[in-house]
Formats: C-alpha cells, sequence, structure tokens
C-alpha cells in the first residue's frame, strides 16, 4: 500500500469539519484578543461565567450551542458570518468527483462512434 | 541515503489524505507508518476512548484535523500541534480533544504520522518519553535522521502560513 484515504464519509465529514472550525475560529480570536491584553479570566468575567467552563468550550471538551457561540463573539468584539449555499461550479476548483476513481459517481465508460460505412 | 520515495517504494511509509472540498489545494504532504494506517482504520470501524471528551468522534475529530493541515489551513500551536520535547530533530504531537499523534517532520508541510493513542491515555501512562525514543529509533533505522527530518522547534520551522 502506498495511499490511504481516511474516508469517514460525507455526513461525518460535514459535522467534523463545521465543528471544528467553529472551534479554531474561536481560538484564533482568543489568541489574537490575548495578544492584545484580554485573558480568560476577563473573557470569563465579561462572560459572567467560570474560566474553566469557557476554556473546556474552546478545547473542545464541552459543546459549544449556538448561544454560547454568540456570547463568545460578543466577549471577543467579532462579528458572525453564516452562510448556507448549494455547491456550484467557481473557476479554479478541484473537480474531483468528475475525474477521481473514487468518485461517488460511477465510470463512464465512451466508446468511439461505429459507422457502418 | 533515502528519499521520501524510497520510503514509499520500500512500505516504510504511506501517504495519507483525506477528501479536500472544491475550493481546498492540498497544499501540505501527510504520511504514515504502516502500523499508524492500522490504527486509522481502528477509527474507521468506529474505535471510541473509554470516556469521550469530544463533542464529535475521534474520526470526526481525525478528519477534520487532517483536512485543517492538508489544505494548509494556519495550525494553532500548542492547541493542534506542539513540540514534545525542545531538540534537535523533535518528535512532534498533534493534537485533537481525544486523540494524540505523534510522528516528526520529514521537512517543513511534510510530515510523518507514527503513533496514535487516546489522550486520556497518553497522560495517563506519561507515554509521551516512550514515543519520542522509540520514533528517533525509527528515524536512525531508516537512515534518514540527518537528512530528512526538520532540525526547528519553532511552529515557523516546521509549518507555513
Amino acid at each position: 500500500m502506498t495511499f490511504f484515504r481516511f474516508d469517514i464519509g460525507a455526513r461525518s465529514r460535514t459535522a467534523g469539519r463545521l465543528l471544528g472550525r467553529v472551534r479554531r475560529e474561536l481560538l484564533r480570536a482568543v489568541t489574537e484578543e490575548r495578544r492584545a491584553g484580554l485573558t480568560q479570566q476577563e473573557l470569563a468575567r465579561r462572560l459572567q461565567d467560570k474560566r474553566s467552563n469557557i476554556n473546556r468550550q474552546l478545547s473542545g471538551e464541552d459543546e459549544i450551542t449556538l448561544r454560547s457561540l454568540a456570547d463568545l463573539a460578543w466577549a471577543l468584539d467579532r462579528e458572525i458570518t453564516f452562510e448556507l449555499r448549494r455547491p456550484g461550479d467557481t473557476a479554479g476548483q478541484n473537480i474531483a468527483p468528475l475525474t477521481s476513481t473514487v468518485g461517488h459517481k460511477p465510470i463512464r465508460i465512451i466508446a468511439p462512434k461505429m459507422t457502418n460505412d | 541515503m533515502p528519499t521520501i520515495t524510497d520510503l514509499v517504494d520500500s512500505g516504510a511509509i504511506v501517504r495519507i489524505d483525506v477528501e479536500l472540498a472544491p475550493r481546498d489545494q492540498p497544499l501540505r504532504l501527510l504520511y504514515g507508518t504502516p502500523q499508524f494506517i492500522e490504527w486509522l482504520q481502528g477509527l474507521l470501524r468506529g474505535d471510541e476512548p473509554s470516556q469521550r471528551l469530544g463533542q464529535t468522534s475521534p474520526a470526526e475529530q481525525v478528519d477534520d484535523l487532517f483536512h485543517s493541515f492538508l489544505s494548509g489551513e494556519p495550525l494553532i500551536f500548542t492547541r493542534q500541534f506542539r513540540v514534545v520535547r525542545a531538540e534537535e530533530n523533535a518528535v512532534w504531537e498533534l493534537k485533537t480533544p481525544d486523540i494524540r499523534i505523534f510522528g516528526w517532520f520529514m521537512a517543513k508541510d511534510c510530515f510523518v504520522a507514527v503513533f496514535g493513542n487516546w489522550a486520556d491515555t497518553v497522560k495517563d501512562h506519561d507515554l509521551y518519553r516512550g514515543y519520542r525514543i522509540a520514533i528517533r529509533r525509527l528515524r536512525r533505522e531508516l537512515g534518514i535522521d540527518a537528512t530528512l527530518c526538520v532540525r526547528g522547534v519553532e511552529p515557523d520551522d516546521v509549518l507555513s502560513v
């Protein structure tokens, strides 16, 4: 074996990557604010919560609800942008589903047109 | 002295990837030893730690970590990766809430995973030293300790962006 694809399926992939992305965005904002002097203790004070609770949310050990996400964004002085869109073709993107041998579409064999003349 | 291609051809390491989104491009390289691939296959079969901390399954956590790594996202130092011990030819750790992965960088943006384990097990049994020694031994056996190993211990030494 020279190649291994770690494939957990589209549904799990969507969930895992969304939750991971939310957590990373929060961690990045916390890191930026820390450089500007905002401690986790101060963050906890703003949210009227325990520092350990916030730390567990940021480390992925506790669930981040939409409410706590909004509260953290407020405390970090950040806007939230959110969008659901249909996947569409754009210039420069991968076209893996059409060309990959592991794509979900069956392989199409295009035979040359036969003529009888 | 072996090259990365030699190591792949001999079966010492296996290239790993995950499905990238249409707008992602593979910007980093990830390899694993055959033993590590076996451990990944266990995750795909649904292996779980005795007490899960993360909101997502271990397999979902690893997929997200690999996707971030391979698509070139900036990883968060100490939260998502860190050096096990600041030394020349260091061993590095990739992290999720429930998982720890140990290996080394053959080159900048090119990681080889050797051991994966539950975070709790690694911490409870203090496996850092053992993994570090085993990985250093593996590199010596492969004859690449001086050639295919990043020497620096700063985040910028091993990852771009």
